[in-house]
């Protein structure tokens, strides 16, 4: 039998994760069980569903929408992932060494990064609004012709790129600037002595010991992108036609427009389901990255 | 002296009767006083209205209290939200297009009883409508708006056109289009801007089918029909706006940018812009004396966009004959008058005119928008406040945006609309 010492020590740990535990449970793992449930129910808007089994993931193979949203994220992501990331490496780099104002410009990038999405939304659809945008007002004086920043199907993507790394750009910068003051000076110093120059070091010292850092970026950036809404909703509400329509949109619409609880949960698992494998993988090839190191 | 440290159980005594305490005071024990919630959008001028137009109810009716609040965010998220976990606000302010779902599903409270018997005849047949279902009164229609056309003056006399004035004299879709060629060599831009905001208005564009003798969904409310020539011709009529260069690309029902419509007319781009009430403002602002405003266009048909508010009693109400009385009060004719003076609001009360609401300005055309709202065609309304329609709308979108920009001709998206549209309602 255990003394009273011995079982408080056993217990203690429990009583300090158990405050967090509880807010997983009920703000996490009870709603994601719900969603499992639901995700195999036919459910309207309110009510009792009923049991429908696997239709409502089989019912996404013969949807067009779901076919084009998933498209249409995976350009996303492809277009605003590595671009913030380099875009915020490099940033990083240029700030982190002596320069006048650094403080002001570091505060600067990250600002957008805390401005909220509707409002970068409602201000980039001023900028970028074809007839009296200040972006193509910028181009007149130039002498180049107005572009369809956003009300053409070929171009609305981009521009949402654009924006996006815009707002991403600063946060990335901040996490690399961190990770880049903690590589030890010393290592460069041994490379010089080598005779290694500036670009060398930065891709045999920097860059690798960026390794751990870069893969929680990426992580974080992908479920940034997976989860962009409010700016698109905003800037081009999926449109012109379906060329700006996300998976995280159409969950949105299907659940609250069309009041198709189910469906909609479908959709959040397909989510999940691509956020889990790209992490899972990611996680492997770090692994794999470090070993090396 | 100093006083003894308390014990530790003690504290914890002391919080186990303050926790007690607080979750006895949750608990919404009896406390004599019956209060109503209700909700709206968050325009102060509304908001002083209704809690002004409330503090008289409970003076009538002691021992009631009511709390007017603010619906946040996406009204569909927010109210099934709220209707989930049964807590919803008693009375709801609810657009037309909004209502049909909830009337549907049981979440809204038949009002039949509080409603004074007279009531209906107040209200034209369409107005009416937006709250009554077979099985009883679901909300009360309490104001509208809908779309003219305004007009920049100058452009006006530099075409050498007079705007017509009355409804009977409206432009048809063929002088609107010969006018527009017009304005838009004076603006040297586009003609006109159409007032949607956002993907949600999509259905303000549904009156040009209308126009054109079509219909959105049939006599039923629930048959898609967009397929018929009348209504393919609209989708035509709509493409040339951009097939032409008479509308910017960049207003559409989809791109955003707030009321890109407002912007369009106030800096020139445009002449004319067919919208809401919400412009006078806007317009007076920028250019004070230089707008006017003619009827909405029309075609074989007439029609405009069907604006405006019920107030609705929710399910989750604890006091829902008392909320349904409160409802009938804010929509006597007394209370409808103060809330659209006091909001520059159209009445949905056929007995109120504009010089009987008193508006502080620009009365003649307030009571342009009331004449305009009688060619509100009651198949729309059926349809905009039928079961499916925030589904339908959403569709209506899709196809519409893509037949705009050219992206599906007139026929391919009528075409797809229908089997997305009967997708919704064979569900």
């Amino acid at each position: 039998m255990s003394r009273p010492g011995e079982r408080r020590a056993r217990l203690t740990p429990y009583v300090f994760i158990g405050p967090a535990a509880l807010l997983f449970a009920a703000f996490s793992l009870v709603p994601i069980i719900i969603a499992i449930t639901l995700s195999f129910q036919d459910t309207q808007t309110l009510g009792e569903g009923e049991w429908v089994g696997v239709d409502n993931f089989a019912k996404l193979g013969s949807d067009r929408l779901f076919r084009t949203a998933l498209i249409n994220t995976l350009v996303f992501t492809i277009g605003t992932v590595p671009t913030a990331m380099a875009a915020g490496l490099a940033l990083a780099v240029a700030l982190n060494r002596p320069l006048p104002g650094r403080g002001v410009l570091r505060a600067m990038f990250f600002v957008p990064m805390v401005a909220a999405g509707v409002v970068v939304g409602v201000i980039m659809s001023w900028i970028f609004n074809v007839d009296y945008g200040v972006a193509n007002n910028a181009l007149a004086v130039l002498g180049i012709d107005r572009i369809p920043w956003l009300t053409s199907p070929n171009m609305a993507m981009f521009t949402l790129i654009i924006v996006v790394v815009w707002t991403r750009i600063g946060f990335c910068m901040v996490i690399y600037l961190g990770a880049l003051q903690s590589i030890p000076s010393e290592l460069k110093e041994a490379a010089s002595i080598d005779g290694a120059d500036r670009w060398a070091r930065f891709r045999s010292i920097t860059v690798p010991m960026l390794t751990p850092t870069t893969s929680i970026l990426l992580i974080l950036n992908v479920v940034f992108s997976l989860q962009a809404f409010d700016v698109i909703y905003v800037m081009t509400g999926g449109g012109p036609g379906f060329s700006t329509t996300v998976l995280i949109q159409y969950v949105f619409r299907s659940a609250f427009q069309d009041g198709q609880m189910g469906y909609a949960a479908a959709l959040g698992l397909v989510l999940v389901g691509i956020l889990l494998v790209f992490t899972l993988l990611r996680q492997q090839a770090s692994k794999r990255a470090e070993s090396f190191l | 002296m100093r006083p003894p440290d308390p014990s530790r159980r003690q504290i914890l005594a002391v919080a186990g009767i303050s926790m007690a305490g607080a979750l006895a005071a949750c608990s919404g024990a009896d406390t004599g006083t019956t209060h109503l919630r209700l909700s709206s959008w968050n325009i102060p001028t509304d908001l002083d209205s209704y809690q002004a137009i409330a503090d008289r109810f409970v003076e009538d009716h002691p021992g009631t209290s009511v709390a007017v609040e603010v619906t946040t965010g996406s009204f569909h998220q927010w109210f099934i939200t709220r209707l989930a976990a049964d807590l919803a606000p008693d009375i709801i302010r609810i657009t037309p297009q909004q209502i049909g779902r909830y009337a549907a599903n049981g979440s809204l409270v038949d009002l039949t009883q509080a409603i004074p018997a007279d009531y209906q005849e107040d209200w034209s047949e369409p107005f009416w409508a937006i709250g009554q279902r077979e099985n009883g009164i679901f909300g009360v229609f309490q104001h509208t708006d809908n779309f003219i056309t305004f007009y920049n003056r100058s452009v006006m006399e530099q075409i050498g056109v007079h705007p017509p004035t009355t409804l009977e004299d409206a432009w048809t879709w063929d002088q609107f289009l010969e006018i527009a060629a017009e304005v838009k060599k004076v603006t040297g831009n586009y003609a006109f801007s159409y007032g949607w905001s956002g993907p949600d208005t999509a259905y303000r564009w549904m009156p040009l089918i209308y126009q054109n003798g079509g219909a959105f969904l049939g006599e039923d409310g629930l048959t898609p029909s967009m397929d018929t020539d009348a209504a393919i011709e609209a989708l035509a009529f709509g493409r040339s706006w951009y097939a032409d260069g008479l509308v910017s690309p960049s207003n559409m029902s989809k791109s955003g940018g707030g009321h890109v419509d407002f912007d369009l007319f106030t800096t020139g781009q445009v002449g004319m812009a067919l919208t809401n009430p919400e412009a006078i403002a806007a317009f007076d602002e920028a250019m004070s004396g230089e707008w006017g405003t003619a009827p909405m266009i029309r075609n074989v048909g007439e029609g405009s966009d069907l604006g405006g508010n019920a107030l609705a009693v929710t399910r989750s109400s604890r006091e829902p004959e008392l909320a349904a009385e409160l409802v009938a009060y804010m929509t006597s004719r007394d209370n409808i008058q103060e809330f659209c003076h006091n909001g520059n609001w159209i009445p949905s009360r056929t007995s109120l005119d504009a010089g009987d609401i008193g508006y502080a300005d620009h009365e003649d055309v307030m009571q342009q928008f009331i004449d305009q709202g009688t060619t509100i065609p009651l198949s729309m309304v059926k349809a905009q406040s039928g079961e499916y329609f925030s589904s339908l709308n959403a569709v209506f979108a899709d196809y519409l945006d893509l037949c705009l920009i050219g992206q599906l001709s007139p026929q391919q998206a009528s075409a797809q609309m229908m089997e997305a549209m009967l997708s919704v309602t064979t569900r």
